[in-house]
C-alpha cells in the first residue's frame, strides 16, 4: 500500500534526540532530532551504517527507551512523558518486536513462546494460527534448541503478531540468517502487514531489502539523511543479496 | 590480576556470599557455642570432682556403727571409704511463709573430708563445739542473701532451734542441686547444710552410727563386686543399695547435658554445613557458567588450568573465612552468655569460661572442605574447559519432553507456570537440593515450639491433671493414724490422703532397679495416678502399677511377674506381677494399694505423709502449723513446685528458642535468596525479554519466584514431618529415667514454623524483585545468548 498524506499518522515524532551519557566526555548524540511519520499499513525499512542510530529509533518508537528530547506520539496518546507502566501497556498491547537474536525463551515449546503472549493479550490469535502464518505449523511442539536459526526467527515473527500488534517493530531480522532463510522470514513479515494491515518497520543493513518497502528510510549521525517511497514494492522472493 | 577479578566478582555476589556465609556461620556457631561449653563444664568438671575427691560409690542405710567402717574399707576393690550422717532440715525462712527444707550433712571434726571435699565460698567450717554453727549451700545462700553470721531457725529430726551461719559451702554431690525426685533446681525452697558430726549425730540420734557412705575404689576394681559386697555388708544396717556415679542425681544430670552438647556439637553444624555446601556449589557452578568467556580468556593468555581453579577456590573460602570470623565471636558470646546461666544452675568452686581455640581450627577446616566439595564440581569444569570450547556459549539445556510432560500435566497450566515446571524438570538436584535447604528451614522451628508446648503439657498433667493435692507433707518418720488425724486438723485443711514410701528393689531376671514404692488409697481423691490418655488408673489390690518407663527398663508387659525386695523395716522379698504401666515425666516409681503395703510391712495404719487439700484462705494459719510441728519433715506445695519448675524451664529453655528462631530464619532466607539469584542469572535473559514483550514486572518476577515458589511450597509438607521427627528423636535421646518430656505437636508449632519459611521467603523475593526492576531491557537485546 502507497503512503497517503490523507491517513493521519500512526507515529508522529518530532525533534526527537536521544544523548547517552549528556554532559560527559562520553557524551553520545545516538538521535539528533528526528522528525518522523509512520502510517497504519504501510511497510518501511530503516537503512543506514552501524552506529547511525537505528536501533535507537526503533527502541524508542516501541516504548522500549525514551528520548532525551523531542515529542512522540502514537495515535492521540503522548508516549514521551509517559510512565513505566503505560510503556509496558503500550509494548503489550500495541507493538510487536522481532530481534536480531530472536530472544526465545529456550525452555518453552514454539507453541508455548507464542502462547505466553497471546495469554496476556486482549484480542489474540491462536497461537497455532499465527504459527501457520509464519509456515510452521509441522514445528509447532519443538523447543528451541531443536529449531533452526530462520525457525527461531519465524517463531519469534509469530510471537510478535500473534496478539494482532498494530505495529510490528523488526531490528535486524535476517542478521544473523543465510539469504534463503532470510527471505522466507522477510515473506511471512510482508505477509503479516499486507493481510493483517500492521504497520512493519525493518531495520536493516542490506540495501537490497529496501525493494520490499513501501519507503525507505535512511539515517546517518542520528538524522533521517533522505526518505524514498518506491513506486512499487517488489515481490520478495525476487530479493537477492 | 586475577585477585583483583576476584574482588570484583565478590562484590558483585556479596549477597550470596553473604547469605553463605550466615548459614555456615549458623552452624559454626552452634560448633564453637557448645564445643566451647563442653569443654568448660568438663575440665571444671573432672578437676572439681578429683580435687573435691568426689566419690564413686554411694549408700544410705537406716544406722550401722562407726566400727563397721573398717570392714567397709577392707572390702576388695575399695580404696577409701568416708561414713558420715545425713537428715532433713527444714527451715523457717523470715519473710517466707511455707517453710523451706533440705538436707544436712555432717562434717568430721579435726580434719577435712576423705571423699566429697566441700569448698568453702565464705565464712569457715563449723567449730568443733560450737553447738549451732551451720553452712549453708551457696544457692540457697544467694537465694536468700544469708551471710555468714546470720542467724538462722531450723527444724532438726523434730527439734526447732536457731543456728548460727559460718560459712556458705558447694559441695561435689551437690552440684545440681535438686529435691530427690524434684525436676529443676528450687534454690528458695530446697538447700544443702552442713554440720559438725558430732552435734548432728547427737540431733539426729545417732551417736557412734552412721547411715551414709561414700566409697572411692581402686584402680581396675570391679565397681558391680563392690557394690553387691557392700549391699551385702549393710543389709542387717537397713543399707538401701549401693550405687555409682551413673545413677547420682547431680553427677547424672551433669553427664545429660554434656552428652547433649556433644550431640549439639556434631549434628547442628553437620546439617547447616551440607546446606551450605550445596549453596555453595550452586552459587559457583552458575559463576563458571557466567565466566566460560573469561575462563577460556584466562587459559588463552596462558593460565594453567590449575590457577583457574584455585583461583574459584579462593572464592568459595571468602564465605569460609567470613563464616569462620563471625561465628568465632558469636560462638564465643553465647557460650558467655549460657556459662553465665550454667554458673546459677552449676555449683561449681569456679565455672569460668574456656573458649575451645581448637573449635575455631575446626570450623575453619570444616567448613573449609565443604566449600571446597561443594565447589570441586565447578571448578573442575573450568579448569578443564579448553580454550577454544569456553568461547561458545554453553550448550543449551535438554527440553525434550519430560515424564511430567508426557502425563500431561503442563496441558492443566498456563505456559508462564510451565516456565517453572520445565526448570524445575530439567535441574532435579538443584531442586531437591534447595528443597531440601527449605525443608530444613521450615523443620528447625518445630524443635522449640514442641518443646515449649511439651513443657506446658508437662506441667499441665502433672500439676493439674494429676496431682490434685495443694502440698505434700512428709513425716521425719513413718508415723501412726494419730499422725493423720492431727494433719487433718491442721487449719485449712480439707481432706488429707495418707501415702506410705519405702525403698525397694524390683527385679526381672538380670534386670534390676531401686526405686521408692508408694502405697495408696484405691481409688485416690488427690494424687491420682493417670495413663497417656489422662484417664485415671486404679490402684490395684494386687500387684503394682510401674512408669512406663521403670516398666520398659526392666524389661516387664502387664502380667509379667517381678520380685520385690523391700529396704526398710523387716525387709520383706515378695513376688509380685505387674498390673499396669502409669504415664509421669519426672523420676520414676512403683505404686500398690497402701492396705497391702502396709500388710507387707507388718504395720497397722503407719504413713509416711500425706497429700493435703488446703483452703486457700488459710494457708497463713496452715504454715504456722506447720512451722510447729516437729514430726514434719518436708513440705512442698502444688503450686510452689510448679512454679519453679516453669520459671526454670523458661529461662533455660528461652535462649535456645531465640536462637533456633533466628538459625531457622537466616536457613531460609539465605537458602532462597541464593536460590532467587541464581534463577535470576539463569534467566535475567528470558525475563528481560518478557518485559520487552509487555509483561509487567509483576508478571516477570511471578515467573521467575513461582519456580521459588513452588518449592517453597512443596518443601513445607516434608519439612514439618522432617521437624516433626527431629523433634520427636531429640525428645527420645533426652528420655531418661530422671525426666521425660511429651511430644506435642500443636497447630501453634506448625503455624510458626511455616510462617519462618514464609516470612524469609517474601522478604528474599522482595530483595530479588528489586533487582528484577534493575533489568537492562536492552542490553538483551544486542548480545546473543
Ligand atoms: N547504552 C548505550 N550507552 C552509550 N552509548 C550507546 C548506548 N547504546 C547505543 N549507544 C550509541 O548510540 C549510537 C547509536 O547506536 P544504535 O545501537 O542505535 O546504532 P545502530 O544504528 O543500531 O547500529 P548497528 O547497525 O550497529 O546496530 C552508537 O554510537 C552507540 O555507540
Ligand atoms: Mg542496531
Amino acid at each position: 500500500m502507497a503512503m497517503n498524506a490523507e491517513y493521519t499518522p500512526l507515529f508522529r515524532a518530532r525533534g526527537i534526540t536521544k544523548i547517552y551519557h549528556p554532559g560527559t566526555e562520553t557524551e553520545v548524540r545516538a538521535l539528533d532530532g528526528v522528525d518522523l511519520d509512520l502510517y497504519e499499513g504501510e511497510l518501511a525499512v530503516l537503512l543506514g551504517a552501524s552506529g547511525s542510530g537505528k536501533s535507537t529509533l526503533l527502541n524508542i518508537l516501541g516504548g522500549l527507551d525514551v528520548p532525551t528530547d523531542g515529542t512522540l506520539s502514537y495515535r492521540d496518546e503522548e508516549l514521551t512523558g509517559a510512565g513505566e507502566r503505560e510503556l509496558t501497556l503500550f509494548r503489550r498491547n500495541v507493538a510487536g518486536f522481532v530481534f536480531q537474536f530472536y530472544n526465545l525463551i529456550p525452555s518453552l515449546t514454539a507453541r508455548e513462546n507464542v502462547a505466553l503472549i497471546t495469554e496476556i493479550a486482549p484480542d489474540p490469535m491462536e497461537p497455532e494460527e499465527a504459527l501457520g502464518l509464519v509456515g510452521l505449523s509441522d514445528r509447532m511442539d519443538h523447543f528451541p534448541s531443536q529449531l533452526s536459526g530462520g525457525q527461531q526467527q519465524r517463531v519469534a515473527i509469530a510471537r510478535a503478531i500473534a496478539k494482532r500488534p498494530e505495529v510490528l517493530l523488526c531490528d535486524e531480522p535476517t542478521g544473523a540468517l543465510d539469504v534463503h532463510t532470510g527471505i522466507t522470514v522477510l515473506e511471512a513479515i510482508e505477509r503479516v502487514n499486507r493481510e493483517l494491515g500492521t504497520l512493519a518497520v525493518i531495520i536493516t543493513h542490506n540495501a537490497a531489502i529496501a525493494a520490499m518497502a513501501d519507503r525507505v528510510l535512511s539515517l546517518s549521525a542520528g538524522r533521517i539523511l533522505s526518505i524514498h517511497s518506491n513506486e512499487k514494492r517488489a515481490p520478495v522472493n525476487t530479493l537477492s543479496w | 590480576m586475577l585477585d583483583l577479578k576476584l574482588l570484583r566478582d565478590i562484590r558483585g555476589m556479596k549477597g550470596q556470599m553473604t547469605a553463605i556465609a550466615l548459614v555456615m556461620a549458623c552452624g559454626l556457631t552452634l560448633m564453637i557455642m557448645s564445643r566451647g561449653l563442653l569443654l568448660s563444664l568438663e575440665t571444671t568438671k573432672n578437676s572439681y570432682y578429683t580435687e573435691s575427691r568426689f566419690a564413686d560409690l554411694f549408700c544410705d542405710l537406716k544406722r550401722a556403727p562407726l566400727f563397721l567402717e573398717p570392714a567397709l574399707a577392707m572390702i576388695d576393690g575399695v580404696a577409701q571409704v568416708e561414713t558420715s550422717v545425713r537428715g532433713a532440715i527444714i527451715l523457717d525462712i523470715p519473710g517466707m511463709k511455707e517453710p523451706a527444707d533440705g538436707f544436712v550433712h555432717s562434717l568430721p571434726e579435726g580434719r577435712p573430708r576423705r571423699l566429697n571435699r566441700i569448698h568453702l565460698r565464705s565464712g569457715r567450717l563449723p567449730e568443733a563445739g560450737n553447738r549451732d554453727e551451720i553452712l549453708v549451700s551457696d544457692s540457697f545462700a544467694k537465694a536468700h542473701g544469708f551471710r555468714p553470721g546470720d542467724a538462722i531457725d531450723a527444724t532438726v529430726y523434730g527439734v526447732r532451734r536457731s543456728f548460727r551461719i559460718c560459712g556458705v559451702a558447694i559441695s561435689p554431690e551437690y552440684v545440681y542441686e535438686i529435691r530427690p525426685g524434684g525436676m529443676m533446681p528450687d534454690p528458695e525452697r530446697f538447700g544443702v547444710f552442713w554440720m559438725s558430726e558430732r552435734e548432728l549425730s547427737r540431733a539426729l540420734g545417732l551417736e557412734g552410727a552412721f547411715n551414709s557412705v561414700a566409697f572411692r575404689l581402686a584402680p581396675g576394681a570391679d565397681a558391680e563386686m563392690v557394690k553387691a559386697d557392700i549391699d551385702r555388708l549393710l543389709e542387717p544396717y537397713g543399707g538401701l543399695s549401693a550405687y555409682d556415679r551413673e545413677r547420682h542425681v547431680s553427677a547424672k544430670l551433669m553427664e545429660d547435658e554434656v552428652a547433649q552438647l556433644r550431640v549439639f556439637s556434631v549434628a547442628f553444624p553437620v546439617v547447616f554445613l551440607s546446606i551450605a555446601a550445596f549453596m555453595v556449589s550452586a552459587a559457583l557452578t552458575r559463576l563458571v557458567k557466567l565466566q566460560r568467556e573469561q575462563i577460556a580468556q584466562m587459559k588463552a593468555f596462558g593460565y594453567s588450568g590449575f590457577s583457574v581453579a584455585s583461583h574459584y577456590v579462593k572464592f568459595a573460602f571468602v564465605p569460609v573465612v567470613a563464616a569462620t570470623l563471625l561465628s568465632g565471636t558469636l560462638g564465643m558470646w553465647a557460650a558467655h552468655a549460657f556459662i553465665g546461666l550454667y554458673q546459677r544452675f552449676f555449683n561449681f568452686p569456679a565455672l569460668i569460661f574456656r573458649p575451645d581455640w581448637s573449635a575455631l581450627l575446626v570450623a575453619l577446616l570444616a567448613s573449609g572442605l565443604v566449600s571446597f566439595l561443594g565447589v570441586l564440581g565447578a571448578v573442575r569444569q573450568a579448569a578443564s574447559l579448553p580454550p577454544a570450547e569456553a568461547m561458545r556459549p554453553e550448550a543449551p539445556a535438554d527440553y525434550s519432553p519430560s515424564f511430567l510432560e508426557k502425563a500431561g500435566l503442563h496441558r492443566l497450566v498456563q505456559p508462564s507456570f510451565r516456565i517453572a515446571l520445565r526448570n524445575l524438570e530439567r535441574k532435579p538436584w538443584q531442586a531437591f537440593f534447595t528443597a531440601l535447604g527449605l525443608a530444613l528451614a521450615a523443620a528447625i522451628p518445630v524443635l522449640p515450639g514442641a518443646m515449649a508446648d511439651g513443657v506446658d503439657y508437662l506441667v499441665d498433667f502433672q500439676w493439674n491433671m494429676a496431682m490434685r493435692q495443694d502440698a505434700v507433707v512428709t513425716f521425719i518418720e513413718p508415723s501412726g493414724g494419730e499422725a493423720l488425724l492431727s494433719l487433718s486438723r491442721f487449719p485449712g485443711v480439707l481432706y488429707a490422703e495418707p501415702f506410705r514410701a519405702v525403698p525397694v528393689r524390683l527385679f526381672n531376671g538380670h534386670r534390676e532397679r531401686t526405686a521408692a514404692i508408694t502405697g495408696m488409697p484405691a481409688a485416690p481423691r488427690l494424687n491420682r495416678l493417670l495413663d497417656s490418655q489422662e484417664r485415671v488408673v486404679p490402684v490395684p489390690g494386687s500387684g503394682l502399677l510401674l512408669s512406663e518407663k521403670l516398666a520398659e527398663v526392666l524389661d516387664l508387659s502387664p502380667g509379667d511377674e517381678i520380685r520385690m525386695e523391700v529396704r526398710e523395716g523387716r525387709r520383706p522379698v515378695l513376688a509380685t506381677f505387674l498390673s499396669g504401666t502409669i504415664t509421669d515425666f519426672t523420676g520414676v516409681g512403683a505404686y500398690m494399694e497402701i492396705e497391702g503395703l502396709r500388710r507387707l510391712l507388718g504395720e497397722g495404719t503407719t504413713a509416711s505423709g500425706a497429700y493435703l487439700q488446703v483452703d486457700s484462705l488459710y494457708w497463713d494459719e496452715f504454715w504456722r502449723r506447720v512451722k510447729e510441728t516437729p514430726r514434719i519433715g518436708s513440705v512442698t506445695t502444688t503450686a510452689g513446685a510448679r512454679e519453679s519448675f516453669s520459671k526454670t524451664t523458661e529461662e533455660m529453655m528461652g535462649v535456645s528458642q531465640m536462637l533456633y528462631l533466628v538459625f531457622s530464619l537466616i536457613v531460609s532466607f539465605g537458602v532462597i535468596y541464593n536460590g532467587a539469584r541464581i534463577a535470576l542469572s539463569e534467566r535475567s535473559r528470558s525475563l528481560a525479554t518478557l518485559r520487552v514483550l509487555g509483561f509487567t514486572r509483576r508478571e516477570v518476577t511471578t515467573i521467575l519466584l513461582s519456580e521459588l515458589g513452588l518449592l517453597t511450597l512443596l518443601s513445607i509438607g516434608p519439612g514439618l514431618l522432617l521437624g516433626t521427627w527431629m523433634a520427636k528423636s531429640i525428645l527420645e535421646s533426652v528420655d531418661t529415667e530422671t525426666m521425660r518430656f511429651p511430644l506435642i505437636l500443636g497447630a501453634r508449632t506448625y503455624v510458626v514454623a511455616v510462617l519462618t519459611v514464609f516470612v524469609s521467603t517474601v522478604f528474599s523475593f522482595v530483595v530479588v524483585g528489586r533487582r528484577i526492576a534493575g533489568l537492562d531491557l536492552l542490553a538483551v537485546l544486542k548480545s546473543a545468548e
